[in-house]
């Protein structure tokens, strides 16, 4: 199928990479259905569009290549919802944010995703141990034009 | 909204299985005690605002600055698969019910 996206104009996916979020995402309940692009083979950052807005596209990552301790803790019931039967069918993900020089993960706002079913949810934690602003990496400074 | 006057201990149902107490008033401090099915997620109202504050920025950074490794024309990834990527969940067992206790804003209590 294709997929029309305002950065990287109309792309050809497989209509099984089509992830559904049945309750969207937090502020965006409307657009359900997204699908995972990647920059590049050993990429560790990924692109969430959605299929139903062009312009609606968010940085997403594997939130243990920054953070090994982070863990999702997941209910029976959400299990169920996800349609999970086991734990290895789902990926983890976290939103990506760019804050001045840093970029930042959301690990109090999850996502979890069905890898088998391809569906997915954005999960709310308790936890104040983490924050919608988790410091992942630090961006460096653009590298200046060499001297002279 | 519907506005309902409580006193200490005193409850309201939502549905059959919801029940909120007020469990203690204190100057400008209400506690309140929550039980519900665990299928009810039960969160403090900021919590949901900063994720979705977060998520649509995250939407606008996306859409302007924030170019993660060069995508260029992206190749549909293979993420989903499984494989490379660790999934980190942790089950949680026992409790049948939520039982929580959050303090709210005295003006704010039903």
């Amino acid at each position: 199928m294709e997929v029309q996206t305002s950065r990287f104009g109309t792309v050809e996916i497989a209509e099984d990479r089509v992830i559904n979020f049945p309750k969207g995402l937090l502020g965006f309940q409307e657009q359900k259905r997204y699908c995972l692009l990647q920059p590049n083979d050993d990429a560790c950052f990924f692109w969430l569009q959605s299929l139903e807005n062009p312009d609606l596209a968010f940085v997403i990552t594997d939130p243990n290549l920054f953070v090994a301790e982070y863990s999702v803790p997941i209910r029976n019931e959400q299990m169920e919802d996800l349609r999970l039967s086991k734990l290895e069918d789902a990926q983890v993900f976290v939103i990506v944010n760019k804050v001045g020089e840093k970029l930042t993960g959301n690990l109090q706002g999850p996502l979890v995703v069905n890898t088998l079913a391809k569906v997915g949810e954005q999960f709310v934690l308790a936890e104040k141990r983490w924050t919608t602003r988790h410091e992942l990496m630090k961006l460096e400074a653009p590298a200046r034009a060499a001297s002279a | 909204m519907l506005v309902l006057s409580r006193q200490r201990d005193e409850t309201i149902m939502i549905g059959d299985d919801i029940e909120i107490t007020v469990v203690d008033i204190r100057g400008d401090k209400v506690r309140v005690g929550i039980t519900a099915p665990s299928r009810i997620a039960v969160h403090r109202k900021e919590v949901y605002e900063a994720i979705r504050a977060e998520n649509e920025r995250a939407a606008v950074v996306g859409a302007s600055e924030f170019d993660p490794g060069d995508a260029g024309p992206a190749k549909t990834g293979g993420a989903t698969q499984g494989g490379a990527l660790s999934p980190r969940l942790t089950p949680i067992t026992g409790q049948k019910q939520n039982q929580r206790t959050t303090g709210q804003s005295r003006r704010r209590r039903a």
